[in-house]
């Protein structure tokens, strides 16, 4: 391969790997870490809310007395205009009502039991997703990184010719660059296929919003939702006369009867309790990548249609199969660990990056022990900053202010980092602080509450 | 999460082809055989994989090599001698050294050409594409426009990154922005 790529491609390839890198790195490394913990969205909401009531499925009738009791509660309030029930499956056994104003669990009669208490898995994933900056903005750039990420493999590969011949080669222990190198390379050629499966997958599902806008200015007339329904469906027209609630208890066995086969795992109303009201339940398919499918009923519950996400045009099929492909979540506890570790070993390339830049300046006499603090700030201070949140969780509540925290905690921890002489070892205080929050976490997560 | 015999055999074919690879690259010279063998039961394994279960067969193959991967990586890790190879010192030109000048005003152009240049050009692309592609349906259309600006956004920034002269930047970022702009102009 040294060969078949010139020698000054490969040195272009080098500086180019390294601009998008030392550009995009901390912001990557932030998304990719917490990408990495956000593999256990469902398990996580289990550890926040331990004793909210857990079932393996929930009856029909059950669902409908459910919908019933959250919409009562809702009388004089404005109307939702959505309302989601979510059924119990495997890594989240729970039944959980979710309107325009509240969440609530059900119990396996459909009664209302508690609040939904999640604020930091949902932080988890905010911050994952947009990295809490509000609007389009945050979503965009978040799509960006995985679009720089794609590209960092493509000139990752051109700048080291020999990647795939030395790919079983590891030199952990040698010093002075060498072992970090290979850490470096190494895990980068072996998550290669990961790396650019979650990048691209990212980068669409970031990007969809302001390609959206993109798509829906140049074919549809600025109609956003027309742009998407060629592919997820439309939703009806809106009609807001009062009509009784659609019989969801004979759609979910009209489901059982026509698609023995498929799970349901959402049921969805629009516009509930008007004349415009959609039933729509959405179907998990086993063996298939897709998140799942949207199967349509009248309010009488008759099976009306599906989508297509699961057998109609390519493109719908790849679009629904982006979401799973990427967080990791279509083959059970076993895939998720195994997304984990590969997670985790994108953040080891990403952080190794950086590091290896600073230590081939220091090598040709460039010593920057700011930069490289900070570095280290940002390395270990992010695991510290999302460890002090979900302490936070633990002692604070459901309604502690997660991302000020995670940013200020940050954002303190690098100055702190990059204002202190190099004698203190910040790295070393970093690891020590990073392995104290873990400690602490297990018996904060297992004590009653 | 339903495996089947063909699932089965699709993983072990992909876990063997990492076997077969690790001894192969673990040679002093190249050997055909093995790494055909290698590379030849990797393909094997993945069509199992797609046979049995399509794209989501293909899914869980790939994560059982690169798994099988980790392994042999961790393997190599354990048995490492120390060494004394000296380290790279490459120099990638990204900072200063010495007394050479600061070129904020250059840095800040290729960051401008690279990111949203390169993001508009590929927006435009992907756009002309989709315009161009109607007989491929109105969903396969919209999609392959979602996943396309991405990959165009890539390999643009990539290209760019790899020949800085600004003629040839300039070239790379107008030519297939002006040629999907006229394409799209003609189909509507």
């Amino acid at each position: 391969m040294s060969q078949i790529i010139p020698k000054t491609l490969v040195q272009r390839g080098l500086s180019a790997h390294a601009a998008i890198g030392l550009l995009a790195s901390a912001l990557l490394y932030i998304v990719c870490l917490t990408g990495t913990v956000t593999v256990f969205y469902e398990e996580w909401q289990r550890v926040e809310q331990p004793r909210a009531p857990e079932m393996t499925s929930i009856a029909p009738e059950a669902v409908q007395t459910a919908i019933a009791q959250v919409l009562a509660a809702e009388k004089g309030k404005k109307p939702t205009e959505h309302l989601y029930v979510h059924l119990p499956a495997d890594a989240l056994p729970r039944a959980t009502v979710t309107t325009d104003h509240q969440a609530v669990h059900v119990d396996g009669r459909g009664h209302v039991t508690t609040r939904e208490l999640n604020g930091w898995s949902e932080f988890l994933l905010n911050l994952h997703y947009t990295l809490t900056i509000p609007g389009i903005v945050g979503i965009t750039l978040v799509g960006g990184l995985g679009a720089m990420m794609v590209a960092l493999s493509l000139t990752g590969v051109i700048a080291h010719p020999r990647i795939f011949r030395d790919a079983f080669r590891l030199r952990a222990k040698d010093r002075g660059g060498v072992g970090l190198a290979d850490w470096h390379n190494r895990l980068g050629v072996w998550t290669l296929p990961f790396s650019l499966a979650v990048a691209l997958t990212g980068a669409m599902i970031g990007l969809a919003t302001v390609n959206g806008y993109g798509l829906a200015q140049s074919f549809y007339r600025g109609d956003l939702e027309a742009a998407y329904a060629p592919v997820f469906g439309a939703e009806g027209k809106p009609d807001p006369r009062a009509a009784p609630l659609p019989d969801v208890a004979a759609a979910i066995r009209s489901m059982a009867e026509h698609f023995p086969d498929v799970r349901p795992s959402y049921v969805i109303l629009h516009e509930p309790g008007t004349a415009g009201q959609q039933v729509q339940i959405l179907g998990l398919h086993p063996r298939r990548l897709i998140y799942g499918e949207t199967y349509r009923f009248d309010a009488s519950g008759r099976y009306r249609g599906h989508v297509g996400l699961s057998d109609g045009a390519i493109g719908q099929q790849a679009a629904a199969s982006a979401y799973n492909l990427h967080f990791g979540n279509y083959g059970g506890l076993a895939v998720k660990i195994v997304y984990a570790l590969l997670g985790t070993a994108l953040s080891v390339v990403i952080a190794t990056g950086t590091s290896i830049w600073l230590g081939k300046r220091e090598r040709r006499g460039f010593r920057q022990p700011r930069l490289r603090q900070g570095w280290n700030g940002i390395v270990w201070g992010t695991g510290v900053a999302l460890a002090l949140t979900l302490l936070a969780r633990r002692w604070i509540g459901n309604e502690a202010p997660f991302a000020t925290i995670f940013w200020l905690a940050l954002a303190l921890m690098l100055a702190v980092s990059v204002a202190l002489p190099e004698r203190y070892q910040v790295r070393r205080a970093l690891q020590i602080v990073l392995a104290a929050s873990v400690g602490a976490l297990f018996p904060a997560m297992l004590l009653p509450g | 999460m339903g495996v089947t015999a063909l699932l089965w055999t699709g993983v072990a074919c992909a876990v063997g082809a990492i076997g077969l690879l690790r001894l192969s690259w673990g040679r002093p010279k190249r050997s055909i055989v093995l790494n055909g063998a290698g590379w030849g039961a990797l393909l094997l394994g993945l069509a199992l994989g797609a046979r049995d279960a399509g794209a989501w067969g293909v899914a869980v193959v790939t994560l059982a090599a690169t798994t099988g991967a980790f392994l042999c990586l961790g393997l190599a890790g354990m048995t490492a001698r120390p060494g004394k190879a000296a380290a790279s010192n490459r120099r990638v030109h990204m900072l200063p050294e010495g007394r050479e000048p600061l070129r904020i005003g250059g840095r800040l152009l290729t960051f401008a050409l690279t990111v949203p240049g390169a993001m508009a050009a590929a927006a435009i692309v992907s756009l002309a594409v989709r315009a161009a592609g109607k007989g491929l349906g109105e969903a396969n259309g919209n999609v392959l426009m979602l996943f396309l600006m991405p990959i165009f956004w890539s390999v643009l920034a990539t290209l760019l990154l790899l020949w800085p002269q600004r003629r040839r930047q300039a070239a790379l970022l107008l030519l297939p922005a002006l040629g999907a702009g006229a394409v799209w102009g003609m189909l509507s």
